[in-house]
C-alpha cells in the first residue's frame, strides 16, 4: 500500500510540473543565459563559451544547454536554495516560464542582495574609447559598458564601468602575450568598475576621445544584465584576441537583455569594436551618442582660441607662473587672462599626467588655476565634435588599378585585411595615424605576366604634431616583402624591415613631418644577400575630410656602397563612405638606374 | 563563502571589498591586462594596478589606478574626491566656476539640483579657502567645503 502511494505521488509530482526541457532550452534567453555560440565563431558551435566549471551545475553543462537546464530546474525549484543565490538571473528565466510565485524568492542571499542594491538600473550605454595619439595600433579601439543610476544621468562619473579583459600573468613576455593572446590561452572575466576610473585611464592618461552610446533597452532588459553579471563574477572565459574579445563578449551581454534583437546571427571573426558599435546600430539598440574629447584634445581646443602670441605666453606661463605679474600678460582683458592660465594649467596636467607627485608641478598648478580663478570667464565654447568612428570606412579594402611604369602598361589588384593608411577616407580617424597588416598587392604586366608586387604584413606610421604644448616623437615601422631596385635594374621581390623616430608638426589639415629610417633588406641573387641601410624621409600629408594627398622623399644609403632616393605623391578622393578613388606617382634612383610610374585605382572598403 | 567574497570584490561591492585587506583580492587586478583586440605590443602594455589610500593630495597624478580601498563605488563626496586625479579635476572645475567633476561632487554630495548653479558660484567665490595651500589633501578640502558650506544660508543644510 505504501509502496504505490509513493509510485503515484512520484508520478503525480512529476506530471504536474516537469517542464519541456527540451523546448526550455531552446528559447533565446535560455541561450543567451548559457552563452551558446549560435555560430557567430568558428570553435564549439552550439556550445557555451564560457570555460569554467563553477558556471556550470551540470556535468555536461556547456556542451547540452538541456542537460544544464534540468540541473538548474533541480537545484533552483526548492526554496532557500543557495543555488538561487549564485544564479539569480536562471531563477527568473524559470520563474517567469514555469510560473513560480515566491513573494521573496532571494531573500535569504546577503550577498547578493548587498551587491544588488548598489548596482544602478536607469541606462546602459556602451562606450568606445578611440584611438590615442601616436599609438595606431589603439585604432582597433576598445569597448566597455557603462550602466547609470538614471537615463540621462547628470553625473556620469559616478556610474559603473561594466569591462571584460584578459588577465594575463606578470611575467610573459610581450610575444608570448601576443602567442597566447591569439590562442585562447588567457582567461578573461567581466569586472565592473567605477566609471570615473576609466575616464581617467582613457580620457586623462591615454589621451583617447570616449564615443558613448546610449542604448535603447528599459529597466526589465537591464535587470537581466545585471543580475546576469553576477553569475558571472569570477567565471573564465578563454580570450581571443580576433574573435572573442572584449568587444564580442559585451554583445552576448547584451543578448541576454534582448536576446532577440540581431547581434550574433552572422560569422564575426575578427571582431573589430567599432564593428560592435554598428551592430548595435543595426540592431536599432542605439537610442543617442555622446563624444567625450580627450584632455589633450580639450587643450587643442581651448589652444585653438588663443592667437600666437597668446599661446607663446601660454607656454611661457606653464613653465613659470610667476610671469602672470609681467606687463605683457596684464595688458590683457581678464577673460584672455583666464584662457591663457587655463592653457597653461591643462598643459602641465597633460605633461604631468603619469609618475609620481612633484611637489613643484603641484605649486605651480595652484598658482596658475589661482590666476584662472580671479580673472572672469570668456564664454564657454564646446569642442568640435568630430566625425564618429562608426562613420569611418570598412575595415578591408580591395583595390583594383591601372597604372604605367618604365613605358609597360599594367594592371594592378590588391587586397588588405586592415585598416587604414594616411591617404585613405579621414572621417571616423584619428588624423597623422596608420596601421596596415596584411596588405597584398599584385600586378598583371605585358610582359612578365602575375608577379606580387608587395606584401606589408605590417605598416604603422604615427605623425603626431608637436606644438607649443606637446612634444611627441612621431614614428613608424613597415615589415614585409617588395619588389626592390637590384643592381642590373631589374627589380626583384626582396624583404624588409624598416622604421624610425621622427617628429611632425600640424598647420591646419597640413602635416608636414621628418622620419630618421633605418632599413634592412634581403633579395635573393643578390650580392651581399642582406643590406643595412640608414636615411631620412621627409614628406608632407594634407587630411581632410573631403580630399587626402600626400608627397615625400626618402634617401638610403646602404653599407654596401650604394644609395636610394625615392620620391612620391598620392591623391585619394572619398566618393561615397566605402569607396575612393586614389592616384599615385612614384620615382626612385639609384646608382645611375631610375623606374618611375603612375597608377589611378579604386578602393573599396567593406565589412 | 570565501569565493563569494573574491567574486563580489571582483564586481565592484564596496561592502565585500571593505571585507577584503587592501591589496588584496578586490585589488586583483595587479597583474596585467590587455584590452582591445589589437595584436601589436604597443598596445599590449600593460596597466599596472596599484593600490591607493584613502586620502589623495593636490597634484597627485592620475598615473596610478585604484583598487581603491576607501570604496570606489560608495559615492560620498570625500571618497569621490579621495581618487586619484578628481582632485586636480574639482579644482579645476572651482577656479573656472562649473565643470563635470563639479557636477558630479554635487551629485555625490546629494545636492539639490535646484541648489547645484549656486553651490558652484559659492565654491568659486571661496576657491582659494579651499584650496589653501598646493600640499592640501582632499580630506581638508572636504572640511573646507563643509565650513564653506556652513557660512552659506542655502547651503548650511546640506551640512550636518
Amino acid at each position: 500500500m505504501l509502496w504505490l502511494c509513493v509510485v503515484l505521488w512520484g508520478a503525480g509530482t512529476q506530471a504536474a510540473t516537469v517542464p519541456d526541457f527540451a523546448a526550455l532550452a531552446a528559447t533565446p534567453r535560455w541561450q543567451a543565459l548559457m552563452h551558446v555560440n549560435p555560430g557567430a565563431t568558428l570553435r564549439g558551435v552550439g556550445t557555451s563559451y564560457v570555460d569554467d566549471a563553477d558556471f556550470f551545475l551540470a556535468t555536461d553543462g556547456k556542451a547540452d544547454p538541456e542537460a544544464e537546464l534540468r540541473a538548474t530546474w533541480r537545484a533552483l525549484e526548492p526554496a532557500q536554495s543557495q543555488a538561487r543565490c549564485r544564479f539569480p538571473a536562471r531563477y527568473r528565466f524559470l520563474a517567469t516560464r514555469l510560473g513560480w510565485h515566491e513573494s521573496a524568492p532571494l531573500a535569504h542571499c546577503d550577498d547578493y542582495l548587498a551587491w544588488r542594491a548598489q548596482m544602478p538600473i536607469g541606462q546602459l550605454v556602451l562606450v568606445f574609447p578611440a584611438a590615442y595619439l601616436n599609438s595606431p595600433s589603439s585604432m582597433f579601439g576598445h569597448t566597455l559598458l557603462r550602466l547609470d543610476a538614471e537615463p540621462d544621468p547628470d553625473a556620469v562619473w559616478l556610474s559603473r564601468a561594466i569591462n571584460f579583459g584578459a588577465q594575463a600573468g606578470g611575467a610573459d613576455n610581450s610575444l608570448f602575450y601576443i602567442w597566447r593572446g591569439l590562442a585562447g590561452g588567457y582567461p578573461g572575466q567581466f569586472s565592473v568598475t567605477s566609471y570615473v576610473e576609466k575616464i581617467r585611464d582613457y580620457a586623462f592618461v591615454e589621451n583617447r576621445d570616449m564615443w558613448e552610446y546610449a542604448l535603447d533597452l528599459d529597466a526589465g532588459e537591464i535587470d537581466w544584465v545585471v543580475s546576469h553579471l553576477w553569475e558571472l563574477r569570477g567565471i573564465n572565459f578563454d580570450y581571443y584576441f580576433f574573435d572573442e574579445n572584449c568587444s564580442f563578449r559585451l554583445l552576448e551581454l547584451i543578448k541576454v537583455a534582448r536576446p532577440q534583437a540581431p547581434l550574433m546571427t552572422e560569422l564575426r571573426f575578427a571582431e573589430l569594436p567599432v564593428n560592435t558599435v554598428r551592430a548595435l546600430y543595426g540592431a536599432d539598440l542605439v537610442a543617442e551618442r555622446r563624444y567625450r574629447p580627450s584632455k589633450a584634445v580639450e587643450l587643442e581646443a581651448l589652444a585653438a582660441r588663443l592667437d600666437a602670441n597668446e599661446r607663446a605666453l601660454a607656454a611661457d606661463l606653464r613653465d613659470d607662473p610667476a610671469r602672470v605679474d609681467t606687463p605683457a600678460f596684464k595688458a590683457y582683458p581678464p577673460p584672455r587672462r583666464h584662457l591663457m592660465a587655463q592653457v597653461a594649467y591643462q598643459a602641465l596636467r597633460l605633461r604631468n599626467r603619469e609618475g609620481a607627485r612633484d611637489p613643484d608641478v603641484a605649486r605651480k598648478s595652484l598658482a596658475l588655476l589661482r590666476v584662472v580663478q580671479r580673472n572672469p570667464a570668456p564664454p564657454p565654447q564646446p569642442v568640435p565634435e568630430p566625425a564618429p568612428p562608426e562613420r569611418g570606412h570598412g575595415t578591408q579594402t580591395v583595390n583594383l588599378g591601372v597604372g604605367r611604369q618604365d613605358g609597360r602598361d599594367f594592371l594592378a589588384f590588391g587586397y588588405r585585411l586592415t585598416y587604414h593608411d594616411l591617404f585613405d577616407p579621414l572621417a571616423g580617424f584619428l588624423p597623422g595615424a596608420a596601421i596596415e597588416g596584411l596588405d597584398v598587392q599584385l600586378r598583371l604586366d605585358e610582359r612578365d605576366g602575375l608577379a606580387l608586387e608587395s606584401l606589408d604584413l605590417v605598416n604603422i606610421r604615427s605623425l603626431a604634431p608637436r606644438s607649443e604644448f606637446v612634444k611627441p616623437i612621431s614614428w613608424f615601422v613597415h615589415a614585409g616583402l617588395e619588389q626592390t631596385p637590384v643592381a642590373d635594374r631589374a627589380r626583384a621581390l626582396g624583404g624588409f624591415v624598416q622604421g624610425g623616430p621622427g617628429a611632425s608638426w600640424r598647420f591646419g589639415d597640413l602635416f608636414p613631418y621628418v622620419f630618421a629610417v633605418a632599413r634592412l633588406e634581403s633579395v635573393s641573387g643578390t650580392d651581399p644577400d642582406a643590406a643595412l641601410g640608414g636615411g631620412a624621409e621627409a614628406g608632407l600629408a594634407y587630411q581632410a575630410e573631403s580630399v587626402q594627398w600626400g608627397l615625400h622623399a626618402r634617401w638610403l644609403e646602404f653599407t654596401s656602397q650604394f644609395a636610394r632616393l625615392r620620391t612620391g605623391v598620392t591623391a585619394n578622393v572619398p566618393v561615397s563612405p566605402d569607396n575612393a578613388l586614389r592616384g599615385e606617382c612614384s620615382h626612385e634612383r639609384w646608382q645611375g638606374e631610375a623606374v618611375a610610374g603612375c597608377s589611378v585605382s579604386f578602393r573599396h572598403f567593406f565589412d | 563563502m570565501k569565493k563569494i567574497i573574491i567574486g563580489a570584490a571582483l564586481l565592484g561591492s564596496s561592502m565585500t571589498a571593505s571585507a577584503v585587506a587592501p591589496g588584496g583580492p578586490g585589488c586583483g587586478w595587479g597583474n596585467l591586462l590587455f584590452e582591445g583586440s589589437s595584436g601589436l605590443p604597443a598596445h599590449l602594455l600593460a596597466t599596472i594596478v596599484n593600490g591607493t589610500s584613502g586620502n589623495a593630495t593636490f597634484g597627485m597624478t592620475s598615473g596610478t589606478n585604484g583598487c581603491d580601498t576607501s570604496g570606489t563605488l560608495t559615492y560620498s563626496g570625500n571618497s569621490l574626491l579621495a581618487m586619484n586625479g578628481v582632485l586636480e579635476e574639482v579644482a579645476q572645475d572651482m577656479a573656472v566656476g562649473h565643470g563635470e567633476a563639479l557636477t558630479a561632487l554635487t551629485v555625490a554630495m546629494q545636492i539639490d539640483p535646484a541648489d547645484r548653479d549656486h553651490f558652484n558660484s559659492v565654491m568659486h567665490q571661496n576657491f582659494a579657502q579651499i584650496f589653501p595651500r598646493d600640499d592640501v589633501s582632499s580630506g581638508e578640502v572636504m572640511d573646507n567645503i563643509n565650513t564653506v558650506m556652513k557660512r552659506d544660508d542655502r547651503l548650511s543644510h546640506y551640512v550636518s
